[in-house]
Order: structure tokens, then sequence, then C-alpha cells
């Protein structure tokens, strides 16, 4: 038994594997035409370089981080770096991720595929509260399958943190629990998630091969808790007087103006806390080898009963040498705030992936 | 807060415990439904988020992000086959974890060496230190990806006793582990030498 041993040992060892180390650079870079909802149109760019780290140690567990230099394509943005508050610990059975996570918080919410380029810079403002106020902080999440299922749970300990948390003091925490399970030609998959501050949300979508496509129909039901602060003064802002030539009967340097703070029409979508309900639907095929086409279909209210409906469609065609061709638009209709928060935008561009 | 804690570091626990080996496998499934950037189940920060969508979009529907392609003739080769796109195999052999198989078992006489299924025996190997003893190492790819999970080791060895050999009974955790994580190692150098494909 013994020599056998040594038999199967000489062999292995010829082979020996060491423990190793890896950093790895990867980004993209993308520039594109919006067209936004005011007609406007705007040229923008963006880019990003993210460097990889991981390690896989003598029993098989993989370790890996990650930081970042992005320009953002949201707004005039200079390279802001980012990352690095998280570790990622991945076995043959789970994936753990430690540090700066997100919550589940929209499950079964579907029906957006138009690219960040163009939804970020079109100018949309819906009015309807859909997702948590806040939805990551330092936490930890598990991801594994169990059975013929795939789970996946995370908890945050408080969403004011993304590196540090104090566990015993904090006060902001959420989590979120979400199964996928394979049958016969479906794809379900349904989750929950649960805010200390009141917020919950439910849902489900299932998604199957349909001509040639794959079509996705979802239903998410959200508990908002209302902004306390919609269109109530939270307070006053005093200033002296400065003008070189105040108007009559005011005096610089010795009066005073008072100015009132109150909740925008934009920053507060809830005013009555309830249920938001959002249904949606995806359809996503190749064309050929090379391109793709999405449309995407999504309707919302909530309990304030502002709704909206939003139409999708993304077009996609690779290059080569990680280039690709896109063509996005969107059209947001129903209760939106400001004067061109609805309409129709769209953008086209292209994007490397390095 | 606490007792929301517990309970959840619970339920991580019990999930863990009764996690089965092929995580992997199971989310590659359900990169196929969803798209592997909007995989619910991959927890993506951001960035890593738009990287993976240009990524995907660079790679098209067959999943490979091809070597040639201008521009123009992209644009306007649309449905046909000369735009020097790479169209997936019917196998599910990753390429990587294929040659890094044959390459460390390249010193041993290969029995059966099969692409489509993936699969690698050698004969016999038998050292005139131990001439009652003989093993054989089989290597089973069977994912189209490379990953962790994606290469099967397993060695078998026979006793010559009284003219015949007897399978062993003995198991070899630790040197199969050593191989599978050798031939991680090589396929990991492999793809990092190959040009996109």
């Amino acid at each position: 038994m013994k020599k056998l041993t040594y038999l199967a040992s000489a062999v292995a060892a010829s082979f020996g594997a060491n423990a190793y180390a890896d950093v790895s650079v990867s980004g993209s870079g993308t520039v594109g035409y919006v067209n936004g909802t005011d007609g406007d149109g705007n040229v923008v760019t963006g880019s990003s370089v993210a460097f990889g780290l991981s390690t896989t140690t003598a029993n098989g567990i993989t370790i890996s981080s990650g930081l970042s230099i992005t320009v953002s394509v949201t707004a005039e943005n200079a390279a802001s770096p980012g990352g690095g508050q998280s570790l990622t610990f991945a076995t043959g059975g789970a994936t753990i991720v430690v540090g700066d996570i997100s919550v589940a918080d929209t499950p079964g919410s579907v029906g957006g595929v138009a690219g960040a380029m163009t939804v970020e810079n079109a100018g949309f403002d819906s009015d309807v509260q859909t997702a948590f106020d806040d939805d990551d902080g330092t936490g930890i999440s598990l991801s594994t399958a169990v059975g013929g299922a795939t789970v996946s749970v995370a908890y945050v300990f408080d969403d004011d943190s993304d590196s540090q948390v104090n566990v015993t003091d904090a006060d902001s925490g959420a989590s979120s629990f979400g199964i996928s399970l394979p049958m016969g030609a479906y794809t379900l998959s349904a989750g929950v998630a649960d805010h200390d501050s009141g917020e919950s949300a439910a849902g489900a979508s299932v998604s199957a091969a349909i001509g040639g496509g794959t079509l996705t129909i979802g239903y998410s039901s959200q508990t908002m808790i209302a902004d306390p602060t919609a269109g109530v003064t939270t307070g006053f802002v005093t200033t002296f007087v400065t003008d070189a030539a105040p108007a009559a009967g005011i005096s610089a340097g010795t009066d005073v103006t008072t100015t009132a703070t109150t909740g925008t029409a934009s920053a507060d979508d809830l005013s009555i806390g309830g249920d938001t309900e959002v249904i949606g639907a995806t359809y996503a095929m190749a064309l050929d080898a090379d391109t793709s086409i999405s449309v995407g279909y999504q309707s919302a209210k909530d309990a304030d009963s502002d709704s909206t409906t939003q139409f999708d469609l993304a077009i996609s065609r690779s290059l080569g040498g990680g280039a690709s061709v896109y063509v996005d638009m969107r059209t947001l209709s129903g209760d939106t705030d400001g004067a061109n928060g609805d309409g129709t935008a769209f953008g086209f561009g292209t994007s490397v992936a390095f | 807060m606490l007792a929301k804690f517990v309970f959840f570091f619970i339920t991580i626990s019990l999930l863990f415990g009764c996690s089965s080996n092929n995580h992997e496998e199971k989310l590659a499934e359900l990169d196929k439904v969803y798209g592997k950037c909007d995989n619910p189940h991959r927890q993506l920060r951001p960035l890593e988020y738009e990287i993976c969508k240009d990524k995907e979009a660079a790679a098209g529907p067959d999943g490979v992000i091809d070597n040639e392609g201008g521009m123009i003739d992209g644009l306007f080769s649309f449905g046909n086959d000369n735009s020097g796109a790479i169209y997936a195999t019917a196998s599910d052999t990753n390429n990587f974890l294929w040659d890094a198989s044959l390459q460390v078992l390249d010193n041993y006489s290969l029995k059966i060496s099969d692409f489509d299924g993936g699969y690698i025996e050698t004969n016999w190997i038998q050292n005139v230190k131990v001439p009652n003893q003989r093993c054989l190492v089989k290597s089973h790819v069977t994912s189209k990806e490379l990953i962790s999970t994606g290469i099967k080791i397993k060695i078998l060895c026979e006793n010559l006793f009284e003219k015949n050999w007897y399978v062993s009974d003995e198991e070899f955790y630790e040197e199969e582990k050593q191989l599978t994580l050798k031939i991680l190692q090589v396929a990991k150098e492999i793809k990092e030498i190959t040009p996109q494909s």
C-alpha cells in the first residue's frame, strides 16, 4: 500500500503545482453620441482600467480583489479611483464576498436593456419610486448551488459605510435572498429583500428560450418609505446682504436675507409610503454570430399613483479585437419630473474592452 | 440587529454545509440565460459590470472576441459569414484546459485522446523501482469555459498478485488535486500567451 502511494505520488510529484498570485489588468473605453429628451445632442466619452488581484491557495480557494480608475460617462468627470473595498473567496462550491456589497433590492424587476451611456445622459427623470434608497454597504454575501438550484444571500451591516463598519452599533442594515431554479425549458428566479428602514421587496421572473432568443418576464413588488422632507421646509439659510447697491430700505452688511430649504420635487419621488409594482419583459436574440438585438418593456406604479411606461431597444455588433458598435433607444412616458423628464432618447457609439 | 445577524450567519452556514460542488457549472448555466453580466447570482461591482458589458458586446452572441475585422467591414458584413467570426463548435471542451492536459501529460503514452468528449487517458505507467504496481491517469474536461471545476482528474492504480493485476481500493485525493492545480496553472499560462480569438 505504501509503495502504491509512492508510485501515485511519484506520478503527481512530476506535476508539482504551487499556489500562485496573479495581477491582471483590464479596462474599457467608450465614446458615443446621445440625443436626449430635450432634443440636445451630446458627445460623451468614458473609460476605465481595473486591476484584478487574485491568488489561489494550495487547497484550491481563489481569493481576489480589485481596484480601478474610472472616467464616468454620467457627467463631466476626471479620472477617479475606486474599488479595493471587498475580497472575494471562490471555491468549487461557493463564492463569498466580504466588504462593499449590494443587496438584491429589485427582485423580478426586468425591462431595461438600453446601455448606461444613453440612459444616464438622456435626461430621464421618472417620478416613480423604485428600489431602496440605499442598497449597498459593508457586508457579506454568499452564492452557492444547493441541489439543482443556485442560491444567493447577502447581508449589509450598515449602508452608510463601505469598507469599515461598527457591527455592534450598526442600525441601517439590509438583507436579501434569491434563488434560481431550472425547470425544464424554463428558468425561474425569485427573491426577497429587507431593509432596517422598513423597506422591503419581493419578486420573481421566468425565462425561456423562444423563437431563437430568450424571453424573460418579471414582477416585482417593493414596499417603499416616503421621503419625510417631500415638499416640507426643512430649514433656513441666513446670509448678510452684500450688494453694493441693495434694494430700497435694506442696508448692506447689517440686514439679512433668509431662504427656506425645501425638499425638491425631483428628489421626493414618493410622498406616501406604500407598495410599488413593477412589471416588465425583455427579449434578446442573436441576428448572427456578431450581432445581437434586445427589446425591453417595463411598467411601474408607486403608492403615489405615479406610473411610467418604458420601452427600450438595444442593438450591438461586435467588430473584432474587443470593439463593438451599438445603437440604443429608450422611450419613457407617464409621470416624470421636470420639463424633459420623459420622451425619447437615442444614442449610438462604440465601446472597446481591453 | 444582533438577532438578525445571527439568523443570517446560521443561514449562511447551513447553505454552505448543504452546498454541492457544482456551483461554477450552475453559474455558467445561468450565464447562458441571463448573460454573465446580468446573472443575479454574480456579485459584480459597478465598474466590473461596465467592463463585463463591454466584453459581452465585443464578444457578440457567439461569445468569442474575434481577432480580425475592420470597422467598415464589420458594419457592412451584417449576416455575412465572411466577417471573420469564429463560430462556437458543438464541443463542450475548453481549449485551454484541453491543451494544458495534453501538455501536463506529455511525458506519458496516451491511450485515449478525445477532444469532443474532453477525455484523455494514459497507458499504464510503471516504475522500475515498483515493478508490482502500475497506475494510469484519466483527465476529463467538463466545461466549455476555463473554470476551476472544469477539469476532473482520476488516478487508478493496480497491484500485481500472482501474475494478475488487481485494482487498488486506495484513493489518491492529494495527488489528483495536485494534478488538477497544475493543469489549471498551465491552462491559465496558455490563455495569457494566446491572442484573443
